[in-house]
C-alpha cells in the first residue's frame, strides 16, 4: 500500500502552497483577521476558481468527486497559513451534509450555490461541549406534519453569521443519548424567531451563538428525520480535514522552533545546543511524526471505506493531545518572544487548541477508545 | 505552626471576614473575577491596595517597623486563606515582594525613606527592568549602558518583557557601568523615580491573550540621578541575586492555588460531560482535579515546613524548586480549566475581560477567564528565569558537575 500523494494530489497541494504562500502570509492573515472582514473574499473567489469549494463532492452533484485524501493534502496548507476562510463550515460541514441529504430538491439547490461559491452554509449542530456524540443533541424540533417548530440553542456555529442558510441538527423525538429521532433542517438565518449572537473565536474564526424561538420550518425543509448517520459521517469526514490542519500547524512550529533555537544566541551559542532544548525539539519531531501518520493513514482507511468510529478517535485524539504539546513545547523553546500575539507561533498554538475542543477533545476520544468502541 | 485553631485565631478570622467581606468595592470584587494573570488589572488592584494599607494590612510579611502587620504564621494562612475564599485580586508582587524587601536590606537609610512608604501605601508602581533582547536567561550579559556624567548617569539601550512599565511611575533596573571584565562584574542596580523622562519611550506589547501586559523600554540618551544606585557601582549583581530570592519566594501561596481547585470543581457541577451527566460527578474528571488538588496539598505542605522553620527551606534549591513547582502547577490548573470551559472557551471577549467595561459575557466568568489565563499561564515557566534554568541550578545542588 502506498501512502503518498498521487501526482495530481500533490500538484493541487502545491499550487494551494503557493498560493497561500504568497497571498496569505502571517502578516497579511493578521492584518485580515483584526480587520472587521471575517474573511478574505479575493481568497474564498481564488478557492472557487482553483474548483476547491467543489472538490469533495461527487459528479452527481455537481461536484468533481475528490477523496478525503485530496481534503488532506490541502488541509496540511491550510493549517500551515492559518487559513481563517469559512471551508470548514461552508463546505466540509454544511456543504457534506446538504449533498448527503442531496434527493432532497432544496437541499440540492442550497448545495449548488455553495459549491459555485454563490452562497456560503453553516452546519448548526454544536450544542457546547463539543457534541461529539451526535446522539446528545438536544435542541428540541416539534413535528406538526406540515411544518416544524424549533426551541433551543445552538453554540459556537461557526461561520453562522455570514451564512445564507443553516443546516440544523434537531431532535424530534425522544431523550439526548438515543440515536434516533434526530433530524436536520434547512434554516434561514435571518427567519423569524432566529437570533444571533455573532463574535470572534481565539484564533480568528467568525462564529455566533444561535437561538431558536419558536422558529418555523416548512416540511420541504426537513431533510431528514433520521439523521443519525449523515451527522455522524458528515462529522466524521471533518474530523479528519480539521486533523489535516492540525498537522500542518504543528509541522510548521517544528520547523520555525528549530529555526529559531538554531539562531537564538544566550551564553554565547545557540540555544539548540543546549540538550535540553535539543530534546525538547526532538520530542516535537516525535509528536509530529506520529500525528502526520495517524493522519495518512486514517485518511487512506476512510478513502477505503474501512475507518471505524474507533479509528476516527484515536487520530482526533491524537491530534489533539499532541498538537497542544509541540505548541506548549514551541512557546517554551521561544521563551518571552513566544508569549506575544507578534509570532505566529502563539496563534498555532491557539488554532491548535481549537481544534482540540471541536467535536471533542483528546480526553473524550481516548475514552471512546479505551472503552473498546 | 501551631495545627490547632483556638479562640484568638478564630476571632482573628472572623475580623479578617468582616474586613474583606465589606471593603472591597464592586470593581475590586469584579477584577477578583476577572483575573487572568498573577499580575491583577491595575486600576482596580492599586486601589484595592490603598485600602489594604489603610487597614495596616497592605505588607502582611513587611517587618513592623516598616509597616508589617506583625502576625504570627497562623494568622498570615489566615489572612491568605479568607482572601483567596473571596476571590479578591492579588497586590502587585513587584513592590511588596521585590524591590521592597530588597531596599529593607539593602537599601540606604534615605532610599528606605524615600520609596517605602510610596511602595506600601501603594501610590507607586515599580516595574522591573532587568531583561534585554539580547540578555534573558543569560541576564548577566545585558548591554543597557550608563554612562556617567556629573552627579548623574545617562542611559542608552532597552529593555524588553518589562511588566506593567506602560502602567508604572518608577523603575528598578540593571545597567552596564563596565564591560571590561567577566560579564557579572560592570552591572549596577539602579532606581528610577520617575518615568516620564526625555528619551524614555515605552512601548506595550500584547501577549497571547490579546492583552497588554508586558513592554519595551528605550532609552535614548536619559538622565537619572546616580543617587538611584542601590549598592556600589558595578557590584549590582549581587544586589540582583539578592532580589531573585525573594521574586522565587513565595510564602503563602497554597490558598490561591486552592481558589483554582474550587472555582473547577464549582464550574464542573453546573456543565454536562460529552457522556451525558453533570462534569463534577464524572469520575475520570474526578481522578484528573484529584491529581491537582493533591498536588497544590503538597505546596501548601512545603511552604508550611518552610515558615515553621524546618530545614527544608535552607536547601540552596529551594527558591528554585518553588518556582518550578508553582508555576508548572498553575500551568497544569490553567489547562484544566480550559479543558471544563471547552468550545465555550473559545469566543474572544476581550472588552468583557476589561473591569468596569459592562459587557455582557457569552456565557458565564469561568468561560470568560479560563482560556486567557491558561494562554497567560504559559509565561509562567518563562518569566522569573525559565524552569530549564531552574532545574539546572536544581541539579547543581544534587550532583557537581
Ligand atoms: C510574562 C513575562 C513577564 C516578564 N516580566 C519581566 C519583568 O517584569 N522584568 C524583566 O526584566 N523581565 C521580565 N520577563 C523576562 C524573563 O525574565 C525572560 O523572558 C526570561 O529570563 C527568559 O529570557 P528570554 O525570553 O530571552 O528567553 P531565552 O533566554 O532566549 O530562552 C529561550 C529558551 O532557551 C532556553 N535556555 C536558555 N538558556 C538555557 C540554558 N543555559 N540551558 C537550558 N536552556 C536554556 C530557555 O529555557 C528557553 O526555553 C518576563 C517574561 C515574561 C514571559
Amino acid at each position: 500500500m502506498d501512502f503518498t500523494f498521487t501526482d495530481e494530489q500533490a500538484m493541487l497541494r502545491e499550487s494551494v502552497s503557493r498560493y497561500l504562500h504568497k497571498h496569505y502570509t502571517f502578516a497579511a492573515r493578521q492584518a485580515l483577521v483584526s480587520s472587521d472582514r471575517p474573511y478574505s473574499a479575493e481568497v474564498w473567489q481564488h478557492f472557487v476558481d482553483l474548483g476547491l469549494l467543489s472538490l469533495p463532492f461527487p459528479e452527481s452533484v455537481g461536484g468533481v468527486g475528490g477523496s478525503v485524501v485530496d481534503l488532506v493534502a490541502i488541509g496540511e496548507p491550510f493549517g500551515e497559513h492559518l487559513l481563517v476562510e469559512p471551508y470548514l463550515a461552508s463546505v466540509l460541514l454544511a456543504g457534506k451534509a446538504l449533498a448527503a441529504t442531496a434527493d432532497n430538491v432544496r437541499a440540492r439547490d442550497w448545495l449548488q450555490r455553495i459549491l459555485a461559491g454563490t452562497a456560503l452554509g453553516a452546519f448548526a449542530h454544536e450544542e457546547g461541549n463539543g457534541t461529539p456524540d451526535p446522539a446528545q443533541v438536544a435542541l428540541r424540533c416539534k413535528g406538526t406534519g406540515a411544518a416544524f417548530q424549533l426551541d433551543g440553542e445552538k453554540r459556537l456555529v461557526l461561520g453562522a453569521a455570514e451564512a445564507d442558510v443553516l443546516v440544523v441538527t434537531a431532535r424530534v423525538e425522544g431523550e439526548p443519548g438515543r440515536r434516533d429521532g434526530l433530524a436536520l433542517l434547512l434554516v434561514a438565518p435571518g427567519a423569524p424567531g432566529v437570533r444571533l449572537t455573532p463574535f470572534t473565536t481565539v484564533d480568528g474564526r467568525s462564529a455566533a451563538h444561535v437561538a431558536f424561538d419558536s422558529v418555523e420550518v416548512p416540511a420541504e425543509d426537513c431533510l431528514s428525520t433520521d439523521a443519525y448517520a449523515v451527522i455522524t459521517s458528515t462529522v466524521g469526514d471533518a474530523l479528519v480535514s480539521l486533523s489535516a490542519e492540525a498537522v500542518g500547524a504543528m509541522g510548521a512550529l517544528l520547523r520555525q522552533t528549530a529555526e529559531f533555537a538554531t539562531t537564538r544566541r544566550q551564553f554565547g551559542v545557540p540555544i539548540a545546543t543546549f540538550q535540553v532544548v535539543a530534546h525538547r525539539l526532538a520530542d516535537m519531531k516525535i509528536d509530529v511524526t506520529k500525528a502526520r501518520a495517524s493522519l495518512l493513514y486514517t485518511a487512506a482507511l476512510v478513502e477505503a471505506g474501512r475507518a471505524t468510529p474507533r479509528d476516527l478517535s484515536v487520530l482526533k485524539a491524537q491530534v489533539g493531545r499532541l498538537g497542544r504539546s509541540v505548541a506548549e513545547a514551541a512557546v517554551q523553546t521561544h521563551g518571552g518572544i513566544g508569549t506575544t500575539d507578534e509570532l505566529a507561533i502563539g496563534h498555532y498554538l491557539k488554532r491548535l487548541l481549537a481544534i482540540d475542543a471541536m467535536f471533542g477533545d483528546s480526553d473524550y476520544h481516548y475514552r471512546v477508545v479505551g472503552a473498546g468502541a | 505552626m501551631d495545627l490547632t485553631t483556638g479562640p484568638e485565631l478564630d476571632a482573628f478570622r472572623e475580623e479578617v471576614a468582616a474586613f474583606l467581606d465589606t471593603a472591597p468595592t464592586d470593581a475590586i470584587r469584579e477584577a477578583g473575577r476577572k483575573l487572568t494573570s498573577v499580575f491583577s488589572p491595575f486600576d482596580e488592584v492599586m486601589e484595592w491596595h490603598r485600602i489594604l494599607h489603610r487597614r495596616g494590612w497592605a505588607a502582611p510579611a513587611w517587618p513592623v517597623e516598616h509597616g508589617g502587620t506583625g502576625w504570627s504564621v497562623e494568622q498570615r494562612y489566615v489572612f491568605a486563606e479568607e482572601y483567596a475564599r473571596r476571590n479578591l485580586p492579588p497586590l502587585l508582587p513587584n513592590g511588596l515582594k521585590m524591590i521592597g524587601p530588597l531596599l529593607i536590606d539593602l537599601g540606604s537609610e534615605e532610599q528606605k525613606q524615600q520609596h517605602l512608604p510610596g511602595i506600601l501605601a501603594g501610590e507607586d508602581y515599580w516595574t522591573q527592568g532587568y531583561s534585554e533582547p539580547g540578555a534573558g536567561s543569560d541576564l548577566a550579559s545585558l548591554s543597557c549602558a550608563a554612562v556617567a556624567d556629573g552627579d548623574d548617569y545617562i542611559l542608552n539601550g532597552s529593555k524588553i518583557w518589562t511588566t506593567l512599565a506602560h502602567r508604572a511611575n518608577r523603575m528598578f533596573m540593571l545597567v552596564r557601568t563596565d564591560s571590561s571584565g567577566r560579564k557579572q562584574h560592570g552591572i549596577t542596580f539602579l532606581l528610577l523615580d520617575r518615568l516620564d523622562l526625555p528619551g524614555l519611550q515605552i512601548r506595550p506589547i500584547v501577549g497571547l491573550d490579546g492583552l497588554p501586559e508586558q513592554c519595551e523600554v528605550f532609552f535614548e540618551d536619559v538622565r537619572v540621578p546616580q543617587s538611584g544606585r542601590v549598592g556600589a557601582e558595578n557590584e549590582g549583581w549581587a544586589v540582583a541575586k539578592h532580589l531573585l530570592t525573594h521574586e522565587r519566594g513565595g510564602s503563602t501561596s497554597s490558598p490561591s492555588l486552592y481558589r483554582f481547585v474550587q472555582t473547577i470543581r464549582e464550574a464542573a457541577a453546573v456543565r454536562t460531560s460529552p457522556f451525558g451527566g453533570r462534569l463534577v460527578d464524572d469520575p475520570v474528571f474526578q481522578r484528573d482535579l484529584g491529581e491537582l488538588e493533591a498536588e497544590v496539598a503538597s505546596v501548601e505542605h512545603v511552604e508550611k515546613l518552610a515558615v515553621s522553620g524546618h530545614p527544608i527551606s535552607a536547601d540552596l534549591a529551594f527558591p528554585s524548586l518553588n518556582k518550578t513547582v508553582s508555576s508548572e502547577l498553575t500551568q497544569r490548573l490553567t489547562t484544566l480549566m480550559a479543558r471544563v470551559a471547552g468550545l465555550q472557551g473559545l469566543p474572544q471577549q476581550l472588552q468583557a475581560l476589561h473591569v468596569g467595561s459592562g459587557a455582557a459575557l457569552l456565557s458565564d466568568d469561568f468561560d470568560l477567564v479560563a482560556l486567557p489565563y491558561y494562554l497567560n499561564s504559559r509565561a509562567a515557566s518563562i518569566y522569573a528565569g525559565t524552569n530549564e534554568v531552574q532545574r539546572d541550578l536544581i541539579a547543581r545542588t544534587v550532583a557537581a558537575r
